[in-house]
Protein backbone atom coordinates (compact mmCIF):
# COMPACT_ATOMS: atom_id res chain seq x y z
CA UNK A 1 0.00 0.00 0.00
CA UNK A 2 1.15 3.26 -1.11
CA UNK A 3 1.50 5.84 1.63
CA UNK A 4 2.22 9.41 1.69
CA UNK A 5 5.83 9.10 3.32
CA UNK A 6 8.60 11.23 2.06
CA UNK A 7 10.99 8.58 3.22
CA UNK A 8 8.90 5.86 1.19
CA UNK A 9 8.80 7.87 -1.70
CA UNK A 10 12.49 8.25 -1.99
CA UNK A 11 13.17 4.26 -0.92
CA UNK A 12 10.89 3.50 -4.05
CA UNK A 13 12.71 6.04 -6.19
CA UNK A 14 15.65 3.80 -5.51
CA UNK A 15 17.45 6.72 -3.50
CA UNK A 16 20.17 5.60 -0.70
CA UNK A 17 18.47 7.07 1.87
CA UNK A 18 19.72 9.03 5.67
CA UNK A 19 18.08 9.09 8.73
CA UNK A 20 19.19 10.35 11.77
CA UNK A 21 18.07 10.61 15.59
CA UNK A 22 16.23 13.21 18.15
CA UNK A 23 16.36 12.57 21.89
CA UNK A 24 13.30 14.24 22.74
CA UNK A 25 14.27 16.66 25.86
CA UNK A 26 13.64 16.31 29.47
CA UNK A 27 12.57 19.04 29.74
CA UNK A 28 9.38 21.06 29.50
CA UNK A 29 10.46 23.65 27.01
CA UNK A 30 10.00 23.42 23.09
CA UNK A 31 13.09 25.37 22.09
CA UNK A 32 15.55 22.82 22.82
CA UNK A 33 13.69 20.58 20.04
CA UNK A 34 13.58 23.41 17.54
CA UNK A 35 17.31 24.06 18.24
CA UNK A 36 18.40 20.52 17.48
CA UNK A 37 15.96 20.57 14.23
CA UNK A 38 18.76 23.28 12.55
CA UNK A 39 21.16 20.22 12.47
CA UNK A 40 19.04 17.88 10.61
CA UNK A 41 17.75 20.66 8.15
CA UNK A 42 18.75 19.55 4.41
CA UNK A 43 21.33 17.02 5.77
CA UNK A 44 18.68 14.00 5.98
CA UNK A 45 15.87 12.63 4.69
CA UNK A 46 13.61 11.60 7.97
CA UNK A 47 14.39 11.79 12.30
CA UNK A 48 13.89 9.56 13.69
CA UNK A 49 12.24 10.26 17.65
CA UNK A 50 13.28 8.07 20.37
CA UNK A 51 10.27 7.04 22.64
CA UNK A 52 11.51 7.73 26.60
CA UNK A 53 14.67 5.87 25.40
CA UNK A 54 16.76 3.71 28.16
CA UNK A 55 13.41 3.94 29.75
CA UNK A 56 14.47 7.60 31.42
CA UNK A 57 11.18 9.59 30.96
CA UNK A 58 11.37 12.54 27.98
CA UNK A 59 8.98 14.63 26.26
CA UNK A 60 6.49 11.99 23.84
CA UNK A 61 7.73 10.88 20.87
CA UNK A 62 4.36 11.78 19.52
CA UNK A 63 4.49 15.45 20.25
CA UNK A 64 8.00 15.87 19.44
CA UNK A 65 7.39 14.35 15.92
CA UNK A 66 4.78 16.73 15.68
CA UNK A 67 6.95 19.86 16.49
CA UNK A 68 8.93 18.02 13.69
CA UNK A 69 6.43 18.29 10.86
CA UNK A 70 5.53 21.75 12.06
CA UNK A 71 9.16 22.28 11.23
CA UNK A 72 9.23 20.84 7.88
CA UNK A 73 10.96 17.63 8.87
CA UNK A 74 9.68 14.61 8.19
CA UNK A 75 9.69 12.38 11.75
CA UNK A 76 10.07 8.86 12.19
CA UNK A 77 8.23 8.19 15.28
CA UNK A 78 9.17 5.49 17.41
CA UNK A 79 6.83 3.63 19.36
CA UNK A 80 7.59 1.17 22.09
CA UNK A 81 5.67 -1.40 23.95
CA UNK A 82 6.85 -1.03 27.27
CA UNK A 83 4.67 2.24 28.49
CA UNK A 84 1.57 1.28 26.90
CA UNK A 85 -1.06 -1.06 26.62
CA UNK A 86 -2.81 -2.44 23.35
CA UNK A 87 -5.30 0.55 23.61
CA UNK A 88 -2.61 3.55 24.16
CA UNK A 89 -0.55 2.27 21.53
CA UNK A 90 -3.78 2.34 18.47
CA UNK A 91 -4.39 5.99 19.91
CA UNK A 92 -0.93 6.81 19.55
CA UNK A 93 -1.17 5.83 15.67
CA UNK A 94 -4.46 7.68 15.11
CA UNK A 95 -3.28 10.61 16.84
CA UNK A 96 -0.02 10.21 15.08
CA UNK A 97 -1.14 10.12 11.57
CA UNK A 98 -3.80 13.07 12.51
CA UNK A 99 -0.68 15.60 13.02
CA UNK A 100 1.11 14.91 9.82
CA UNK A 101 3.45 12.11 11.00
CA UNK A 102 3.96 9.18 8.46
CA UNK A 103 6.32 7.17 9.74
CA UNK A 104 6.55 4.51 12.98
CA UNK A 105 9.26 2.07 13.92
CA UNK A 106 7.81 0.15 15.98
CA UNK A 107 9.62 -1.50 19.30
CA UNK A 108 9.53 -3.59 22.26
CA UNK A 109 11.54 -0.66 23.99
CA UNK A 110 14.32 -1.16 26.67
CA UNK A 111 13.80 -3.03 29.99
CA UNK A 112 12.68 -0.26 32.83
CA UNK A 113 15.40 -1.90 34.90
CA UNK A 114 17.90 -0.44 32.53
CA UNK A 115 16.55 3.11 32.82
CA UNK A 116 16.65 5.79 36.50
CA UNK A 117 13.03 4.48 37.38
CA UNK A 118 13.27 1.03 37.45
CA UNK A 119 10.75 0.66 39.57
CA UNK A 120 8.16 0.98 37.11
CA UNK A 121 5.44 -1.67 36.24
CA UNK A 122 6.77 -2.65 32.32
CA UNK A 123 3.38 -2.89 30.21
CA UNK A 124 4.75 -5.16 27.37
CA UNK A 125 1.28 -6.00 26.71
CA UNK A 126 1.86 -6.49 23.12
CA UNK A 127 5.87 -7.60 21.22
CA UNK A 128 6.78 -5.52 18.52
CA UNK A 129 6.38 -8.26 16.24
CA UNK A 130 2.31 -8.15 17.45
CA UNK A 131 3.11 -4.14 17.59
CA UNK A 132 3.83 -4.41 13.57
CA UNK A 133 1.15 -6.24 12.25
CA UNK A 134 -1.49 -4.19 14.31
CA UNK A 135 -0.36 -0.39 12.75
CA UNK A 136 -0.48 -2.55 9.10
CA UNK A 137 -3.68 -3.58 9.93
CA UNK A 138 -4.74 -0.52 11.02
CA UNK A 139 -3.60 1.03 7.85
CA UNK A 140 -5.73 -1.44 6.14
CA UNK A 141 -8.60 -0.15 7.82
CA UNK A 142 -9.49 -2.76 11.19
CA UNK A 143 -8.66 -2.27 14.97
CA UNK A 144 -7.27 -4.87 16.56
CA UNK A 145 -10.64 -6.24 17.45
CA UNK A 146 -11.60 -5.91 13.59
CA UNK A 147 -13.65 -2.95 13.84
CA UNK A 148 -13.15 -0.40 10.80
CA UNK A 149 -11.40 2.62 10.94
CA UNK A 150 -12.66 5.90 9.22
CA UNK A 151 -11.06 6.99 7.69
CA UNK A 152 -7.54 4.57 8.65
CA UNK A 153 -4.11 5.81 8.88
CA UNK A 154 -1.51 5.45 6.32
CA UNK A 155 1.65 4.61 7.83
CA UNK A 156 4.97 3.72 6.77
CA UNK A 157 5.76 1.04 9.23
CA UNK A 158 9.06 -0.41 10.68
CA UNK A 159 11.13 -2.35 13.21
CA UNK A 160 14.68 -2.64 14.20
CA UNK A 161 16.75 -5.52 13.84
CA UNK A 162 19.75 -6.36 15.66
CA UNK A 163 22.52 -8.29 13.36
CA UNK A 164 25.19 -8.64 16.63
CA UNK A 165 23.46 -10.31 19.30
CA UNK A 166 23.39 -14.22 19.06
CA UNK A 167 21.60 -16.13 18.17
CA UNK A 168 22.58 -15.86 14.88
CA UNK A 169 20.56 -17.82 12.74
CA UNK A 170 17.54 -16.44 15.09
CA UNK A 171 18.02 -13.24 14.02
CA UNK A 172 17.27 -13.54 10.46
CA UNK A 173 14.16 -15.40 11.37
CA UNK A 174 12.72 -12.90 13.77
CA UNK A 175 13.58 -10.33 10.63
CA UNK A 176 11.48 -12.85 8.59
CA UNK A 177 9.04 -12.39 10.80
CA UNK A 178 8.51 -9.24 11.29
CA UNK A 179 8.42 -9.07 7.37
CA UNK A 180 5.63 -11.21 7.61
CA UNK A 181 3.86 -9.43 9.73
CA UNK A 182 4.28 -5.82 7.85
CA UNK A 183 7.59 -4.21 8.62
CA UNK A 184 8.28 -2.38 5.09
CA UNK A 185 11.41 -0.93 6.76
CA UNK A 186 14.29 -2.25 9.20
CA UNK A 187 16.71 0.03 10.92
CA UNK A 188 19.61 -1.88 12.54
CA UNK A 189 21.80 -1.47 15.82
CA UNK A 190 24.99 0.16 15.02
CA UNK A 191 27.71 -1.53 12.67
CA UNK A 192 31.06 -1.63 14.15
CA UNK A 193 31.92 -4.99 13.45
CA UNK A 194 31.94 -4.78 9.61
CA UNK A 195 32.37 -8.78 9.12
CA UNK A 196 29.41 -9.79 11.31
CA UNK A 197 27.50 -7.23 9.24
CA UNK A 198 28.22 -8.53 6.25
CA UNK A 199 27.74 -11.96 7.54
CA UNK A 200 24.61 -10.89 8.16
CA UNK A 201 23.62 -8.88 5.28
CA UNK A 202 24.45 -12.05 3.18
CA UNK A 203 21.66 -14.06 4.81
CA UNK A 204 18.97 -11.23 4.74
CA UNK A 205 19.93 -11.43 0.90
CA UNK A 206 20.28 -15.43 0.51
CA UNK A 207 16.71 -15.04 1.77
CA UNK A 208 15.15 -12.52 -0.23
CA UNK A 209 14.60 -9.96 2.62
CA UNK A 210 16.73 -7.13 1.71
CA UNK A 211 13.94 -7.07 -1.90
CA UNK A 212 10.63 -7.41 0.75
CA UNK A 213 12.14 -4.38 3.33
CA UNK A 214 13.88 -1.70 3.15
CA UNK A 215 17.40 -2.09 5.47
CA UNK A 216 18.69 1.19 6.80
CA UNK A 217 22.06 -0.34 8.51
CA UNK A 218 22.63 1.87 11.44
CA UNK A 219 25.61 3.77 12.36
CA UNK A 220 27.39 5.97 15.34
CA UNK A 221 29.41 8.41 15.72
CA UNK A 222 31.94 8.36 18.98
CA UNK A 223 33.88 11.30 20.51
CA UNK A 224 35.90 8.99 22.78
CA UNK A 225 37.29 5.76 23.23
CA UNK A 226 35.24 6.12 26.91
CA UNK A 227 32.02 5.99 24.94
CA UNK A 228 33.15 3.39 22.82
CA UNK A 229 33.95 1.03 26.00
CA UNK A 230 30.80 1.42 27.66
CA UNK A 231 28.66 0.51 25.26
CA UNK A 232 30.80 -2.74 24.77
CA UNK A 233 30.51 -3.04 28.08
CA UNK A 234 27.23 -1.69 28.79
CA UNK A 235 24.89 -1.96 25.55
CA UNK A 236 23.82 -5.68 25.52
CA UNK A 237 23.71 -6.57 22.11
CA UNK A 238 26.21 -4.61 20.77
CA UNK A 239 29.58 -5.66 19.00
CA UNK A 240 32.70 -3.20 19.03
CA UNK A 241 35.60 -4.67 16.82
CA UNK A 242 38.68 -4.19 18.62
CA UNK A 243 40.08 -2.24 16.00
CA UNK A 244 38.27 0.39 16.21
CA UNK A 245 39.08 0.47 19.66
CA UNK A 246 42.42 0.54 19.34
CA UNK A 247 42.23 3.06 16.79
CA UNK A 248 40.32 4.95 19.10
CA UNK A 249 43.04 4.55 21.67
CA UNK A 250 46.04 5.96 19.77
CA UNK A 251 44.03 9.02 18.54
CA UNK A 252 45.47 12.12 18.91
CA UNK A 253 41.71 13.98 18.64
CA UNK A 254 39.62 10.99 19.72
CA UNK A 255 36.59 13.33 17.94
CA UNK A 256 38.05 13.66 14.53
CA UNK A 257 39.28 10.01 14.67
CA UNK A 258 35.67 9.39 15.52
CA UNK A 259 34.07 11.15 12.64
CA UNK A 260 36.79 9.26 10.78
CA UNK A 261 35.74 5.70 11.69
CA UNK A 262 31.95 6.37 11.25
CA UNK A 263 32.15 7.82 7.76
CA UNK A 264 34.42 4.88 6.51
CA UNK A 265 31.96 2.59 7.89
CA UNK A 266 28.95 5.05 6.13
CA UNK A 267 31.30 4.51 3.07
CA UNK A 268 31.15 0.58 3.28
CA UNK A 269 27.51 0.45 3.82
CA UNK A 270 26.76 2.57 0.94
CA UNK A 271 28.38 -0.50 -1.70
CA UNK A 272 27.15 -3.03 0.67
CA UNK A 273 24.57 -4.76 -1.77
CA UNK A 274 20.96 -4.56 -0.29
CA UNK A 275 21.77 -2.01 2.25
CA UNK A 276 19.20 0.76 1.00
CA UNK A 277 20.11 3.38 3.55
CA UNK A 278 21.93 4.58 6.41
CA UNK A 279 20.42 5.45 9.91
CA UNK A 280 22.71 7.98 11.86
CA UNK A 281 23.00 7.48 15.53
CA UNK A 282 24.18 10.59 17.27
CA UNK A 283 23.78 9.92 20.73
CA UNK A 284 24.03 13.42 22.33
CA UNK A 285 25.85 14.88 19.55
CA UNK A 286 23.58 16.25 16.57
CA UNK A 287 25.36 18.46 15.46
CA UNK A 288 27.70 16.39 13.61
CA UNK A 289 25.31 14.78 11.46
CA UNK A 290 25.73 17.01 8.97
CA UNK A 291 29.60 16.55 8.89
CA UNK A 292 29.20 12.84 8.46
CA UNK A 293 26.72 12.93 5.77
CA UNK A 294 28.97 15.48 3.73
CA UNK A 295 32.05 13.70 4.53
CA UNK A 296 30.37 9.78 3.23
CA UNK A 297 29.97 11.97 -0.19
CA UNK A 298 25.93 11.88 0.78
CA UNK A 299 24.95 15.97 -0.01
CA UNK A 300 22.93 17.02 -1.50
CA UNK A 301 19.67 15.37 -0.35
CA UNK A 302 16.91 15.25 -2.73
CA UNK A 303 14.43 17.61 -2.29
CA UNK A 304 11.71 17.09 0.35
CA UNK A 305 8.13 16.76 -0.71
CA UNK A 306 6.41 17.00 2.18
CA UNK A 307 2.92 16.22 1.59
CA UNK A 308 0.51 18.09 3.85
CA UNK A 309 -1.28 16.39 5.86
CA UNK A 310 -5.29 16.08 5.10
CA UNK B 1 -13.27 -36.51 21.37
CA UNK B 2 -13.08 -33.31 20.77
CA UNK B 3 -16.51 -32.83 21.31
CA UNK B 4 -16.42 -34.43 24.32
CA UNK B 5 -13.14 -32.89 25.67
CA UNK B 6 -15.08 -29.37 24.90
CA UNK B 7 -18.19 -30.89 26.75
CA UNK B 8 -16.07 -31.82 29.49
CA UNK B 9 -14.09 -28.04 29.78
CA UNK B 10 -17.05 -26.49 29.67
CA UNK B 11 -18.67 -28.94 32.48
CA UNK B 12 -15.27 -28.08 35.02
CA UNK B 13 -16.00 -24.51 34.40
CA UNK B 14 -19.47 -24.32 35.91
CA UNK B 15 -18.26 -25.84 38.79
CA UNK B 16 -15.72 -23.61 40.78
CA UNK B 17 -14.37 -26.01 43.31
CA UNK B 18 -13.68 -28.47 40.21
CA UNK B 19 -11.85 -25.87 38.55
CA UNK B 20 -9.67 -25.19 41.40
CA UNK B 21 -8.75 -28.62 41.99
CA UNK B 22 -7.87 -29.01 38.23
CA UNK B 23 -5.84 -26.15 38.12
CA UNK B 24 -4.19 -26.82 41.63
CA UNK B 25 -3.23 -30.47 39.74
CA UNK B 26 -2.12 -28.82 36.03
CA UNK B 27 0.05 -25.98 38.19
CA UNK B 28 1.45 -29.02 40.06
CA UNK B 29 2.90 -30.31 37.16
CA UNK B 30 3.42 -27.10 34.77
CA UNK B 31 5.08 -24.56 37.26
CA UNK B 32 8.09 -26.93 38.12
CA UNK B 33 8.63 -28.61 35.07
CA UNK B 34 8.17 -26.24 32.65
CA UNK B 35 8.43 -23.06 35.12
CA UNK B 36 5.00 -21.81 33.44
CA UNK B 37 3.74 -18.24 34.28
CA UNK B 38 -0.11 -19.30 33.48
CA UNK B 39 -0.94 -17.06 30.87
CA UNK B 40 -3.46 -19.42 30.36
CA UNK B 41 -2.89 -19.43 26.43
CA UNK B 42 0.49 -22.59 26.27
CA UNK B 43 2.89 -22.12 23.58
CA UNK B 44 5.07 -24.46 24.63
CA UNK B 45 4.84 -26.67 21.92
CA UNK B 46 5.98 -24.32 19.30
CA UNK B 47 8.91 -22.81 21.50
CA UNK B 48 11.18 -26.51 22.15
CA UNK B 49 8.62 -26.80 25.29
CA UNK B 50 10.45 -23.83 26.90
CA UNK B 51 8.52 -21.17 28.40
CA UNK B 52 9.11 -17.77 26.49
CA UNK B 53 6.58 -15.55 29.16
CA UNK B 54 10.25 -16.04 31.72
CA UNK B 55 11.56 -13.27 29.05
CA UNK B 56 11.34 -10.17 31.55
CA UNK B 57 9.71 -8.47 28.55
CA UNK B 58 7.60 -11.18 28.23
CA UNK B 59 8.26 -11.63 24.23
CA UNK B 60 6.09 -14.70 22.58
CA UNK B 61 7.58 -13.78 18.99
CA UNK B 62 11.53 -13.93 19.30
CA UNK B 63 14.17 -12.41 21.21
CA UNK B 64 14.72 -8.48 22.20
CA UNK B 65 17.93 -7.03 20.54
CA UNK B 66 19.16 -7.12 24.08
CA UNK B 67 21.09 -11.18 24.36
CA UNK B 68 24.52 -10.91 25.26
CA UNK B 69 27.14 -12.64 23.48
CA UNK B 70 27.21 -15.83 26.17
CA UNK B 71 23.76 -16.42 25.80
CA UNK B 72 22.47 -14.20 29.06
CA UNK B 73 19.54 -11.91 29.19
CA UNK B 74 20.00 -8.01 29.14
CA UNK B 75 17.94 -7.22 31.93
CA UNK B 76 19.06 -9.85 34.51
CA UNK B 77 22.96 -10.84 33.46
CA UNK B 78 22.65 -13.70 35.78
CA UNK B 79 19.61 -15.66 33.56
CA UNK B 80 20.05 -17.26 30.64
CA UNK B 81 17.97 -15.23 27.97
CA UNK B 82 15.30 -17.22 27.27
CA UNK B 83 15.14 -17.01 23.71
CA UNK B 84 18.59 -18.31 23.61
CA UNK B 85 17.46 -20.92 25.54
CA UNK B 86 14.70 -22.31 23.30
CA UNK B 87 16.79 -21.93 19.88
CA UNK B 88 19.31 -24.13 20.91
CA UNK B 89 16.47 -26.76 21.98
CA UNK B 90 14.57 -25.81 19.12
CA UNK B 91 17.56 -26.51 17.25
CA UNK B 92 18.81 -30.14 19.68
CA UNK B 93 14.95 -30.76 19.03
CA UNK B 94 14.69 -30.98 15.43
CA UNK B 95 12.35 -27.85 15.75
CA UNK B 96 13.51 -24.73 14.40
CA UNK B 97 10.72 -24.58 11.48
CA UNK B 98 8.09 -24.00 14.53
CA UNK B 99 9.93 -20.93 15.68
CA UNK B 100 8.65 -19.45 12.66
CA UNK B 101 4.91 -19.52 13.81
CA UNK B 102 3.51 -15.84 14.61
CA UNK B 103 2.10 -15.59 17.94
CA UNK B 104 -0.98 -13.59 18.69
CA UNK B 105 -0.86 -11.30 21.43
CA UNK B 106 -1.84 -12.75 24.35
CA UNK B 107 -5.52 -12.89 25.66
CA UNK B 108 -5.16 -10.84 29.10
CA UNK B 109 -8.68 -12.77 30.04
CA UNK B 110 -6.83 -15.88 30.22
CA UNK B 111 -4.30 -15.43 32.43
CA UNK B 112 -4.12 -17.42 35.50
CA UNK B 113 -6.61 -19.85 33.74
CA UNK B 114 -6.23 -23.58 32.85
CA UNK B 115 -4.15 -23.85 29.49
CA UNK B 116 -5.66 -26.83 29.24
CA UNK B 117 -8.72 -26.18 29.70
CA UNK B 118 -8.81 -23.33 27.69
CA UNK B 119 -7.65 -25.50 24.82
CA UNK B 120 -10.01 -28.37 25.10
CA UNK B 121 -12.89 -25.48 25.10
CA UNK B 122 -11.61 -24.07 21.72
CA UNK B 123 -10.74 -20.85 23.19
CA UNK B 124 -6.92 -21.10 22.17
CA UNK B 125 -4.61 -22.70 19.42
CA UNK B 126 -4.24 -26.20 20.34
CA UNK B 127 -1.26 -27.73 21.49
CA UNK B 128 1.05 -29.05 18.03
CA UNK B 129 3.97 -31.94 18.67
CA UNK B 130 4.53 -32.01 15.01
CA UNK B 131 7.74 -30.77 14.04
CA UNK B 132 6.64 -29.51 11.01
CA UNK B 133 4.81 -26.29 11.03
CA UNK B 134 1.46 -25.76 9.70
CA UNK B 135 0.56 -23.59 6.62
CA UNK B 136 0.27 -20.50 7.23
CA UNK B 137 1.42 -20.27 10.65
CA UNK B 138 3.90 -18.15 9.59
CA UNK B 139 1.82 -15.10 8.87
CA UNK B 140 -0.46 -13.09 11.65
CA UNK B 141 -3.88 -12.94 9.81
CA UNK B 142 -5.89 -10.49 9.14
CA UNK B 143 -7.67 -8.48 11.95
CA UNK B 144 -10.78 -8.12 9.21
CA UNK B 145 -13.88 -9.41 10.62
CA UNK B 146 -14.45 -12.78 8.81
CA UNK B 147 -17.13 -12.97 6.03
CA UNK B 148 -20.46 -14.45 6.77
Amino acid sequence: METRSNLERLLSDGRFVVSSELGPPQGADKAPILKKCENFRGCVDAVNVTDNQSAIVRMSSLMVSAFLVQEGLEPIMQLTCRDRNRLAQQAEVLSAYAAGIKNLLCLTGDHQKSGNQPDAKGVFDLDSTQLVHTVSEMNEGFFMNGEPIKPPPRMFVGAAANPFAEPFQMRIWNLRKKINAGARFIQTQPVFDMPLFEKWMRAVRDEGMDQDCAILAGVMPVRSVKGLLHMRDNVPGMRIAPEYIKRMESAADPKEEGIAICTEIMKMLKEMPGVKGIHIMPVMWESITRTLVEEAGLLPRPAVAMGVAA
Amino acid sequence: MKAFLKKFALFVERHPTLYKGFLIVENLIKKPVFNCQSCGQCVLSHNAFTCAMRCPKQLRNGPCGGTRPDGTCEVYPERPCIWHLIYERSVKLGREEKLLKYHVPVDRRLEKKSAILNMWAGRIEGMSMSRKLKEGDDKPKSHAPAER
